[in-house]
């Protein structure tokens, strides 16, 4: 044969090996900690994830960001280890230390190498039990957060993230705000203010250590008996999670335009208040949200990239949290393509609700959230993840083994159902950074709802937004 | 803790291609990753951006494979890919399960085979827009965006292959014509130039009987010109300075040194020292700008590594408002010069052994990057088994080395100094894409 005859000659695929997503035990310490364990044989690595089921969430109004400036504060000393010593002492273990407030939940991790996990874990419980919140290191923290603040501004992608949340949200829902506090809560926040969101954070009944890597040989409930056994034994009385406020502040379509003037691109999010992770269609979502917006050849990259090129690229999908998250589609495209990229996207979001999708659209998607499935959890720190996040959604042990099956079992009229029943045009915002001038008129006259134009601040004398915003941080 | 070694063969077709095979079954998933030895270094005046919007063409197709079938095919079969570009190579890799290995072998042979079957002038306009955003989103419309290729500039001289960016500018992405397309992948596409890795879940004698099936009869192109010498002085000579007026809140400086080669073993004496120095919250740059003096919003320090004439080693840190940036960029360049004046201490460099060992071991975890290393060492060093002798060589980097290296390297007259400043009213600092590769008028001693 020919070269142009072998390569004329698709080939099809093997035997696929049988796939079991890792089995994992659980066992309950006295204290109501739960433990989840989960052996990889080959992966010396392990991972350990102490995750909290408080969040950035739950946190109320007039501290917004302490939860967040904890996690920062956290590795700043503690009582047998002041300063940078915790961390050092870390680092003589080759161990990485890693603490982050999410949304949804509050997570402390360590990854180590087997045979020093005991010692790695150690530290982790003094960090986590034993913080001290110096005040100096929390001032300077809280300057850091707060230059940070002023430097999101000046960047687009930060700017239209955080204006995107302000503008969907109402203003009583958290997720209006950045993760990590705005410029009003952020001063406010005193070592107490931290010793505060720590405190209610630290509940052993609210809480899982997930662990998961070659342990061969190490009893892991029994370590963490050891390590964790105290932990958080003076809790007050807890209140249930619950679901944080999600309340829309949108009910009709609007544009919200940041003008940045001289802007080469425009940077875009549209969209609205989207779903919480618990619900009953989340595989259908997930299917439709990949033909939409989350496959490389998805309708809006094909039409915004491969198309008409006006972008480097175009994603869209649900950000499920234990309330609802939002729903965006994001991108940035060049400053004279803002409008039809607009009405583009506008228009898929239309079509994925006025017809179905066809055959070959719903079998990519599947098959490849199907076939992927393997490739997200390679090593134990993805399986640790995935675990963490069953916890922190309460959701059943057979989740993600099953969660192929679910996939294969969606069909065109599920993918329909979804996105008629998830996607608002009557109540999408459309929101902008960029240069307002250059696609002013065109902008009038697309009829897109009603415009509110943002005039430009000055990066350097940036302050006080009037609207409470929201960031990309702890998402 | 010993890193596992990683098993693997390596062989080459007749038609020159390089075959690296490594077999681990842990998970059911297997990586290919095929670099080609063509880089920004091989673009000349006029033509910068080449290789990159090169690279976005490689997914419009070939012979048997549609505009963006690439990426269909992968995904359906469950699998990711990409390509990158940067200047020293290109390389395409796709992860797939395991059971799908065939199909990724044979859409890479295609398009290395068939390419210019497929290449169309609808296509080549629809990738330049696609590039030209992509450098809009990536540099120009971010703040403190160019700052990478300034340091090129600066670098090194005009007539050098690095001192251009890899995205290139938008003049010479709006020239790049069909003809420039077809020659580029006559020159640089062919097997000879490139190693392909396959590593995980494969079975050696199946691999190499679908490589030898499909490139087997790809002809090579013995007539691959030479770059030129890329050799350079190993260091500046005199500082070299620039302000940049930017839309950014916080001043910032960026540091670029010239640096020894990938392989050197002061390249690797380099990369504990930029743990040392700002390696996370134990690090000297972290306690001294950010815990303790207060002057600076965050640090970092590492080294990029090149094999033509010099590796970059760069710094930055951002300025604290109401602080004066020179105090800054003095402490900054205290730390770095005390590192060649007075050796690390045990503890120092015991933590850094250990976070690296650490490192390595996650990084090598995985086929993707098992396999990203194995063509990366083979094409530029042309010794694939530096993948078990990486670690190795960072332990054996004791205080001596790291004396040597930051005494030679991190030095005034081997330093580029890039401040970036709030824009004055005069100047807003709007980036309108034209001024790359011009950024040289302020050198100074």
């Amino acid at each position: 044969m020919t070269l142009e005859q072998i390569l004329a000659e698709r080939p099809s695929p093997g035997q696929p090996r049988t796939y079991r997503f890792p089995a994992f035990e659980r066992a309950m310490l006295p204290s109501g900690l739960q433990v989840l364990t989960v052996h990889v044989p080959g992966r010396p690595l392990v991972s350990a994830n102490l995750v909290f089921l408080r969040g950035v969430g739950d946190e109320p109004r007039d501290i917004a960001g302490a939860t967040v400036l904890a996690a920062r504060a956290m590795t700043e000393g503690t009582e047998r280890y002041p300063g940078v010593e915790l961390i050092e002492a870390a680092e003589r273990l080759g161990a990485t230390l890693h603490v982050e407030a999410s949304w949804d939940a509050f997570v402390a991790a360590v990854e180590v190498v087997a045979p020093r996990m005991e010692a790695a874990l150690e530290l982790l419980a003094e960090l986590v039990e034993r913080p001290t919140f110096p005040e100096q290191d929390v001032a300077r923290l809280r300057d850091e957060r707060l230059n940070d603040l002023m430097q999101a501004k000046a960047d687009p992608r930060r700017r239209v993230e955080r204006a995107f949340g302000a503008t969907i949200y109402a203003a009583e829902s958290p997720y209006s705000r950045p993760s990590g506090g705005d410029e009003k809560s952020v001063p406010r926040l005193s070592p107490d203010a931290l010793r505060k969101a720590h405190a209610s954070i630290l509940a052993p009944d609210r809480a899982a250590l997930i662990v998961g890597g070659d342990l061969t040989g190490v009893a892991i409930p029994s370590l963490a008996e050891r390590v964790f056994g105290s932990l958080g034994g003076a809790a007050a009385s807890l209140t249930p999670a619950g679901a944080p406020d999600a309340t829309s502040a949108v009910s009709r379509p609007i544009v919200r335009f940041y003008h940045r003037p001289g802007s080469v691109q425009t940077e875009l999010r549209i969209g609205h208040v989207g779903l919480p992770r618990r619900i009953p269609d989340f595989h259908a979502v997930a299917v439709m949200s990949a033909i939409l917006g989350g496959l490389f050849n998805s309708r809006l990259q094909m039409n915004l990239r491969e198309d008409k090129g006006y972008t480097y690229g175009v994603g869209a999908g649900f950000d499920m949290r234990r309330g609802a998250g939002p729903f965006a589609v994001r991108t940035a495209v060049q400053t004279a393509a803002t409008v039809p990229a607009i009405l583009e996207t506008l228009s898929e979001l239309r079509r994925i609700r006025e017809t179905e999708v066809t055959k070959a659209e719903l079998a990519a998607a599947r098959d490849y959230l199907v076939g992927v499935f393997p490739l997200r959890f390679e090593t134990p720190g993805a399986v640790v993840g995935a675990l963490g996040g069953l916890f922190v959604h309460e959701l059943p042990d057979d989740e993600l083994s099953r969660y192929r099956d679910a996939i294969e079992a969606v069909t065109i009229a599920d993918v329909q159902a979804a996105a008629r029943e998830h996607i608002d045009l009557d109540r999408m915002a459309i929101v902008a950074v960029g240069d307002a001038d250059a696609v002013a008129g065109e902008l009038d006259s697309a009829g897109l709802g009603e415009i509110e134009v943002i005039a430009e601040e000055s990066p350097v004398t940036a302050g006080d937004d009037a609207a409470n915003e929201s960031d990309e941080e702890g998402e | 803790m010993t890193v596992p070694s990683v098993r693997f063969t390596d062989e080459r077709l007749s038609n020159g291609l390089r075959l690296i095979i490594s077999e681990d079954h842990l998970a059911p998933i297997v990586a290919i990753n095929i670099w080609y030895n063509v880089g920004s270094k091989h673009e000349v005046a006029g033509k910068t951006g080449f290789a990159h919007l090169f690279e976005h063409v490689m997914f419009q197709g070939s012979r048997d494979v549609a505009k963006t079938e690439h990426m269909a095919l992968v995904q359906a079969a469950g699998g990711t890919m990409n390509g990158t570009t940067w200047l020293d190579r290109t390389n395409y890799f796709e992860t797939m399960p395991s059971h799908q290995l065939e199909l990724a072998l044979w859409l890479e042979a295609d398009r290395m085979a068939t390419l210019l079957d497929a290449l169309n002038q609808e296509n080549l306009d629809n990738q330049r827009d696609v590039v030209k955003n992509e450098k809009r989103s990536s540099y120009d419309n971010r703040p403190y965006g160019d700052w990478f290729h300034k340091l090129q500039a600066h670098l090194f001289p005009a007539e050098h292959p690095y001192h251009h960016p890899t995205i290139g500018s938008m003049e010479d992405l709006d020239a790049a014509s069909l003809e420039d397309v077809a020659a580029f992948f006559r020159t640089y596409y062919a097997p000879n130039n490139a190693v392909l890795s396959v590593v995980g879940d494969v079975d050696p004698a199946q691999a190499r009987a679908w490589v030898e099936r499909y490139f087997g009869a790809i002809p090579a192109n013995a007539a691959i010109p030479p770059l030129a010498d890329m050799s350079l002085p190993p260091v500046l000579g005199a500082e070299s300075r620039e302000v940049v007026q930017d839309r950014v809140p916080l001043p910032r400086h960026f540091f670029g040194f010239r640096a020894p080669c990938l392989g050197d073993t002061r390249f690797d004496a380099l990369e504990v020292a930029a743990q040392i120095l700002a390696g996370g919250k134990g690090s000297r740059l972290y306690r001294r700008l950010v815990r303790d003096e207060k002057i600076a919003q965050d640090v970092a320090f590492f080294s990029l590594g090149l094999v033509g004439g010099a590796s970059i080693a760069a710094g930055q840190a951002t300025v604290r408002p109401g602080v004066d940036p020179a105090l800054v960029e003095r402490a900054f360049e205290e730390e770095l010069e005390r590192l060649g004046r007075e050796p690390v201490t045990d503890d120092e460099l015991a933590r850094a052994h250990a976070l690296i060992e650490t490192y390595e071991l996650e990084a090598l975890q995985r086929v993707d990057e098992r396999a990203d290393r194995l063509s990366m060492y083979a094409t530029l060093l042309d010794d694939p088994e530096m993948i078990n002798r990486q670690l190795g060589r960072y332990l054996a980097v004791g205080k001596a080395e790291i004396l040597a290296a930051a005494a030679e390297v991190l030095r005034p007259e081997n330093r580029v100094v890039l401040t970036y400043v709030p824009a004055t009213e005069a100047g807003d600092g709007t980036t309108d894409g034209t001024t790359y590769g011009t950024t040289d008028e302020e050198t100074a001693a």
